[in-house]
């Protein structure tokens, strides 16, 4: 990057509400997948989380007029995209074994 | 050196070309590896030129192992390791050619592992460089864990278990210290350097006496529980007796003599004042465990476990003549190694062929088997006097001079080797000769002698098959065949050691060299224990 | 470059040894003395190997035993004052720093021939060989089965009995002295399908290894001390600082001592011997009675030198030898199996000896070993005719008058013969070796033993008492006998498979014989009545030296001779004697005795003590063998009598009772040592299972686990479980960054 770094003066609104609705998604996101046992909820969640970490980039983004954090969120689009395919074909495939979305009817990992 | 390298990768060889063979093959293939690693070292035997110089021959090579820490794949014998080395190339070819009946499962396997726990003892004894050492030393938990943990008694998951977790504890105490020498040696020349004549020198002589003491404790921790020494042996009674008869044998035989041979080789050259200092613990653990370990077994019914249990007696005495920091205690010592494991050994595999036979080693159930069997009884005789040292056979030689050594051990420096024992170290283990003749004999007497008492269920369908046609009847050709050569190897140490104790002399002066100044200073820096061995002698005279 | 073959080499080169240019080359064939029951021994291996159903075992032992006695007989003529050491090759040797004194160990197998070692070995491989030969018919009902196992074991013990007394140092002492333990375990044990056989043999290996300590103790403490444990040295070690007072020195003595009362079945380690009557009785003639068991007295007379400088130990060997003698006669006076009985009176004859080496007499202790030798040998080969004859019986209350049973005349006779040689009849061999003992203890300048010459007239009253009781009611009366419970026909010797054990025992058998009525007791043969006519002529003729001395008080004592040129009989080097011809006895303890008695200076019963020992001691004798008579031949109703009236009495039932129960001392070593160790042992056992196993190693090693399982709540298997866990690790580490950053904050 440049040595010197061409920045927005600090408390810019558009970054600051930018950020802070980030912030909001991502409680919201780990919130829901902490306490929600259905997947497809689970799977929104992480969404969400997604989102408010992709929303973060663009406000740093703009911040540092820099458009390196909206070429990263497009990517995450992208691969957001493609991973909900496989997550949603899991998540098939898991009903399928035990009719129930529940995720606490998979804990083969416990110990004993 | 080509002939070092031979005996050890001959066993590696055998190991993969039995990988790939018929498993009826595997067997006969192991004897010939055996055979041939024996005959390879016994070659180098022949024409070693050190046997009375107490040098190491041939120099260990620079031939570099991990470069950037000097590590090398130095080999070379002194007689001392030599004849532990001779002793276990020995013992394999019996190991093998005694398991061809009893291992009647997975023979491959078994004989493949059996090959590289032979290669991994040899690199052991062969190595110079204290790494090489250790990591022939280490590897040999692995093969004894399979074959223990495969061809074991019922509780043999938990046996190997132990075994391996045990031992490999006790390690890491030394490769620890041997990583500390190495980093100081370097902290202290800028140069790596592993060989152990470079390190013992380095550390003897420039390690403070209070670093030493430590380095001392720690490895004596590491190989105690090798040994095994009070308190750190329980591990060795649930192993042999849960090992097959060939992990017996070269368990008693050679893998215990790993840890005292540390001790020996490593522990008291590079600490000599950390030796003097812990000489006095170090022979009250010894002491102990004679007599410890040896009414224990006056208690025990199975014939193996009392065996295992007089290991741990054995040992005892075999380290309070090192510990006894003079040329007779510590040529005792080592002579014992050596005598230990053939006798115990022998014991071992006498054992697995009555177990062989009546799948029975529980001396309530099974008795007086002279009447079936005497030429067994012959040998169980033979050995158990070899065992208790009887003079004329090879237990003798080491233990008295054991005994003998610790006796003289006194402050008194008309030896030229003061000590810090004496007469009551010497007493109390002397009892271990008494205790030693109850125990063995009771196991004769019950287990050879005495009305015919046999398993009622030896018609039993399983036994039949595994029997392979042995029977309840005598030995067999091949049996008596293994035998021989251990009991004339006994009579002839009993009855002429001067060729080894000739051999282990200049190596025992030269690891002694520096304890007759680090005894005095130890002396020294316990008046009150000075004063006391003064005040003893006077108080004697009163009474 | 080639070391291994000059190792060879130097094992081929030791079967020629060096000799002192000065002696006669015949010794140079003592170790034949070695060697011959060496290979005999191993002869009857390979015959064991090759299944050898004939006696030539026997014959192989007896012909090597034989050569033994033969080149013993040889070295008598030739043996001169002066000690010969014969280095035959080198075993336990060598040095270190500078090689000198104190810095080097030395125990080769060298002999240490002088006119002891040869006296004794005389007496050993001669009764050896005739012993040999009379087993070869007592012993033919196992050709095929034990017999060579037998002669093996006798062999082995010939050979360890002549290292130990020709060995030239103390370790080969030691050697001998565990070789003979050995040969006396197989042999105790030789029935080993008999638990009772097996339990002896194991006991009397043990109780000797207790001795044993104290002997390898000795031999440490002597090289401390004197830098050597060769004689030769040791002699001249002593020499040049003959009584120091340092405590090694001063406890030698008592060290050694306990390795002999060991062997020699002595207070408090008696207790072995009269269960190894376990054993076939030519082992019982053999081991113990005629040769092993002397041999702590051969070990107390050979390092007399040590003793000497220690007056204490050896008033403590005259104490204990007497009481020994007491107790010992005491228990056979009450037995009723004839072999424990002469077990005992062993014991008791034994004691004699220790008193004699602890008064100062080893002349004495030494003539009485040779006398007792032939005398005992003779009683217990008699009694195992007896035993050979009537299937195994020798409860003295069931055989009766066997003077009168056809083919049993000879051995009867030379039975009572003995009887009168262990009673120490006047002017057989036996009163005059005893008269030698007590009139030293008498005379001894030990004031502290004197009691114990009364003490050994008691014991001589009692020891003709036991010895008629049993010659008047075996051998004398009316002709009744019942036979034992061996099979008649004797196919089998080693009966006791069958469990029915302890033959003799008394009363523990009898009417359930069906066969009694057609029993024929049947008579040796001449492989059994030769040797036991020749040992008779023996012990008749171990009197011999004494009625020379008799006749001419000048002509020294043969047996003296033998004794005075060797190391057992003063405190200095062995050399110091060489120039002194045998009666020459000047700076000797013995002397200083006779001396004293020679001028009146002790006085019993205001007689001179030779006269009055020999008085009282013929009176103690026929007293004995009057009462005997009385009890057992001529009113033997009265001795039951005498017994009931005595249990009647509390005053007097302990006596009875005590005596028959052998005062009850292996009962007390059962109860004081061996309960007890047991107990321990079991604790330990449990300790260490249980506390250090299970317990301390398990404990440890199931740490890990323990510390796992505290977590594992965290690792429940529901995904939001890891996630919590996952975001908790997560807020921890930002929590910490956020931490720092305020750290550095400030």
């Amino acid at each position: 990057m440049n040595p010197i770094d061409p920045q927005l003066p600090p408390g810019d609104p558009l970054v600051m509400l930018g950020l802070l609705a980030s912030a909001i998604l991502f409680a919201v996101g780990i919130v829901g997948f902490l306490s929600r046992r259905n997947m497809i909820t689970m799977f929104l969640c992480t969404e969400l989380m997604f989102q408010g970490a992709g929303l973060a980039m663009i406000s740093y983004g703009r911040q540092h007029m820099d458009l390196s954090g909206q070429v990263f969120v497009i990517f995450i689009l992208t691969v957001a995209a493609a991973e909900a395919a496989l997550a949603l074909g899991l998540v098939v495939l898991l009903y399928r074994r035990k009719e129930t979305l529940s995720a606490e009817a998979w804990k083969e990992l416990a110990e004993s | 050196m080509n002939l070092i390298w031979a005996s050890i990768l001959i066993p590696v060889a055998t190991a993969a070309v039995i990988a790939v063979a018929n498993a009826r093959a595997a067997r006969s293939l192991a004897a010939v590896g055996s055979l041939a690693s024996l005959g390879a070292l016994a070659a180098f035997a022949w024409q070693f030129p050190a046997w009375s110089t107490g040098a190491v021959f041939p120099e260990p090579c620079g031939c570099a192992w991990l470069d950037s820490i000097n590590a090398t794949l130095g080999v070379g014998f002194d007689s001392v390791s030599l004849m532990l080395a001779l002793l276990e190339a020995f013992l394999i070819p019996i190991c093998v050619i005694g398991s061809w009946t009893a291992i009647s499962d997975r023979q491959r396997e078994y004989y493949g592992w059996f090959m590289l726990l032979h290669a991994s003892i040899l690199v052991a004894f062969a190595a110079r460089d204290v790494l090489l050492f250790y990591v022939g030393y280490e590897f040999t938990l692995v093969p004894l864990l399979f074959i223990i943990a495969i061809w074991g008694g019922p509780e043999r998951r938990q046996a190997a278990h132990k075994l391996f977790l045990y031992t490999f504890l006790g390690s890491l105490f030394f490769l620890g210290s041997i990583l500390f020498v190495g980093w100081q040696h370097h902290a202290s020349t800028g140069l790596w350097s592993w060989d152990m004549g470079t390190l013992s020198s380095f550390a003897s002589a420039r390690l403070p006496a209070n670093t030493q003491f430590w380095l001392f404790a720690a490895l004596l921790a590491g190989f105690a529980v090798k040994v095994p020494l009070f308190p750190v042996h329980t591990w060795l009674p649930l192993a042999h007796n849960q090992a097959p008869t060939a992990g017996s044998v070269i368990l008693a035989g050679t893998l215990l003599k790993l840890g005292t041979y540390g001790i020996f080789r490593l522990a008291l050259p590079m600490a000599p004042e950390g030796g003097a200092a812990l000489a006095v613990v170090a022979s009250v653990l010894c002491t102990v465990a004679v007599v410890y370990a040896a009414l224990i077994c006056w208690v025990q019914t199975d014939a193996k476990k009392l065996v295992a249990y007089s290991s741990v007696s054995h040992l005892g005495i075999c380290m309070l003549g090192l510990f006894a920091l003079n040329p007779v205690g510590a040529q005792g010592s080592v002579l014992y190694m050596i005598n230990h494991g053939l006798s115990t050994g022998a014991l071992f595999l006498l054992i697995g062929m009555a177990y062989e036979r009546y799948h029975v080693k529980d001396m309530d159930q099974i008795g007086g088997l002279a009447k079936r069997m005497p030429v067994w009884a012959f040998f169980m005789v033979f050995f158990t006097m070899s065992s208790i040292g009887l003079p004329g056979l090879n237990g003798f030689v080491g233990e008295y001079l054991c005994l003998f050594g610790t006796y003289i051990a006194t402050g008194d420096a008309s030896t030229g080797y003061p000590g810090l024992l004496g007469p009551g170290f010497a007493l109390v283990a002397g009892t271990g000769l008494i205790l030693g003749a109850m125990y063995m004999l009771l196991l004769v007497g019950r287990y050879v002698f005495g009305p015919l008492r046999e398993p009622k269920d030896e018609s039993h369908g399983k036994h039949a098959h595994d029997d392979h046609g042995a029977g309840h009847g005598d030995l067999t050709g091949r049996e008596v065949g293994l035998l021989v050569p251990l009991a004339l190897v006994c009579l002839f140490i009993g009855v002429y050691p001067k060729p080894m104790l000739q051999a282990i002399g200049p190596v025992v002066e030269r690891t002694l060299a520096p304890y007759p100044a680090a005894v005095e200073r130890t002396l020294k820096s316990q008046p009150q224990a000075a004063e006391a061995a003064k005040a003893e002698p006077k108080e004697d005279d009163r009474g | 470059m080639i070391a291994a073959p000059a190792m060879l080499s130097s094992v081929l080169a030791l079967a020629e040894g060096p000799l002192d240019a000065h002696a006669a080359p015949e010794l140079r064939w003592a170790g034949l003395a070695l060697l011959l029951p060496l290979l005999s021994g191993v002869l009857c291996l390979l015959c064991g190997w090759m299944k050898v159903r004939s006696k030539l075992p026997a014959a192989l032992t007896i012909a090597a035993l034989g050569g033994a006695f033969a080149t013993i007989l040889r070295l008598q003529g030739v043996v001169g004052e002066t000690p010969v050491v014969i280095n035959l090759f080198d075993w336990i040797s060598w040095t270190w720093g500078d090689a000198s004194r104190f810095h080097g160990f030395t125990a080769n197998v060298d002999l240490y021939v002088d006119r002891l070692t040869v006296f004794w070995m005389l007496f050993v491989t001669g009764l050896g060989t005739l012993i040999a030969l009379y087993a070869s018919e007592y012993m033919e009902s196992d050709v095929g089965k034990g017999y060579t196992r037998f002669f093996g074991a006798v062999s082995i013990f010939l050979f360890a009995m002549g290292c130990l007394v020709m060995g030239g140092n103390l370790v080969m002492l030691y050697l001998g002295w565990e070789g003979v333990g050995l040969a006396s375990y197989l042999l105790i044990g030789y029935y080993f399908t008999k638990p009772e056989a097996v339990a002896a043999a194991k006991k009397a290996f043990i109780v000797n290894r207790i001795g044993d300590l104290g002997l390898a103790l000795a031999l440490f403490l002597t090289w401390q001390c004197y830098g050597t444990v060769e004689y030769a040295a040791l002699w001249k070690a002593i020499e040049a600082a003959p009584a120091s007072s340092e405590w090694t020195a001063q406890a030698i003595p008592w060290l050694l001592m306990l390795g002999a009362f060991g062997k020699s079945a002595q207070l408090p380690l008696y207790v072995w011997l009269p269960d190894a009557m376990e054993g076939p009785t030519p082992v019982s003639a053999l081991i113990h009675a005629a040769t092993m068991v002397t041999a702590g007295v051969y070990l107390i007379a050979r390092m007399f030198p040590l003793f000497v400088v220690n007056p204490d130990a050896l008033a403590a060997v005259a104490w204990v030898g007497g009481l020994t003698a007491l107790l010992a006669a005491t228990i056979g006076m009450a037995q009723y199996d004839m072999k424990r009985i002469w077990a005992y009176s062993t014991i008791s004859q034994l004691g004699y000896m220790f008193l004699g080496l602890g008064v100062g007499t080893t002349f004495g202790a030494s003539y009485h070993v040779f006398t007792h030798a032939f005398f005992k040998a003779l009683l217990f080969l008699t009694a195992g005719a007896v035993m050979h004859g009537f299937a195994g019986q020798l409860d003295i209350r069931k055989l009766s008058g066997l003077l009168k049973v056809p083919g049993f005349r000879l051995v009867s006779l030379l039975a009572v013969l003995g009887c009168f040689w262990l009673a120490a009849f006047p002017f057989t061999a036996a009163f005059f070796s005893k008269d030698e003992i007590l009139v030293s203890a008498f005379t001894a300048k030990d004031e502290r033993v004197h009691l114990l010459g009364w003490i050994g007239l008691v014991v001589a009253a009692l020891t003709a008492y036991y010895t008629f009781r049993v010659g008047f009611r075996v051998f004398f009366g009316p002709v009744k006998y019942e036979p034992g419970d061996e099979h008649h026909g004797h196919d089998d010797h080693g009966h006791g498979h069958d469990a029915h054990g302890s033959h003799g025992s008394h009363g523990s058998h009898g009417s359930h014989h069906g066969h009694h009525a057609e029993f024929h007791p049947h008579g040796p043969r001449w492989a059994i009545r030769v040797p036991l006519v020749l040992i008779a002529v023996g012990a008749i003729l171990a009197g011999w030296p004494s009625y020379r001395t008799m006749l001419n008080h000048d002509e020294p004592n043969w047996v003296k001779t033998q004794v005075v040129q060797s190391s057992a009989y003063q405190g200095g080097s062995a050399d110091s004697h060489g120039s002194h011809a045998g009666h020459d006895e000047s700076s000797n303890e013995v002397a200083h005795a006779e001396q004293a008695h020679a001028d009146h200076g002790h006085l019993v019963l205001g007689m001179d003590a030779h006269t009055a020992v020999g008085r009282l001691g013929s009176l103690a004798c026929i007293a004995g063998i009057l009462v005997s008579l009385y009890l057992h031949l001529i009113n033997r109703g009265a001795a039951d009598a005498l017994r009931r009236t005595l249990m009647g009495s509390i005053a007097t039932r302990w006596i009875v009772v005590g005596a028959e129960r052998k005062w009850m001392v292996d009962e007390f070593y059962d109860w004081v040592i061996r309960l007890p160790l047991r107990l321990i042992a079991n604790i330990l056992s449990a300790i260490d299972e249980l506390l250090l196993d299970a317990g301390i190693v398990n404990g440890l090693g199931a740490l890990p686990a323990a510390v796992g399982r505290l977590f594992r709540p965290l690792y429940g298997g529901v995904v939001q479980g890891y996630a919590v866990t996952m975001a908790g690790g997560v807020a921890l580490v930002a929590a910490w960054v956020i931490w720092i950053w305020l750290r550095g904050a400030n």
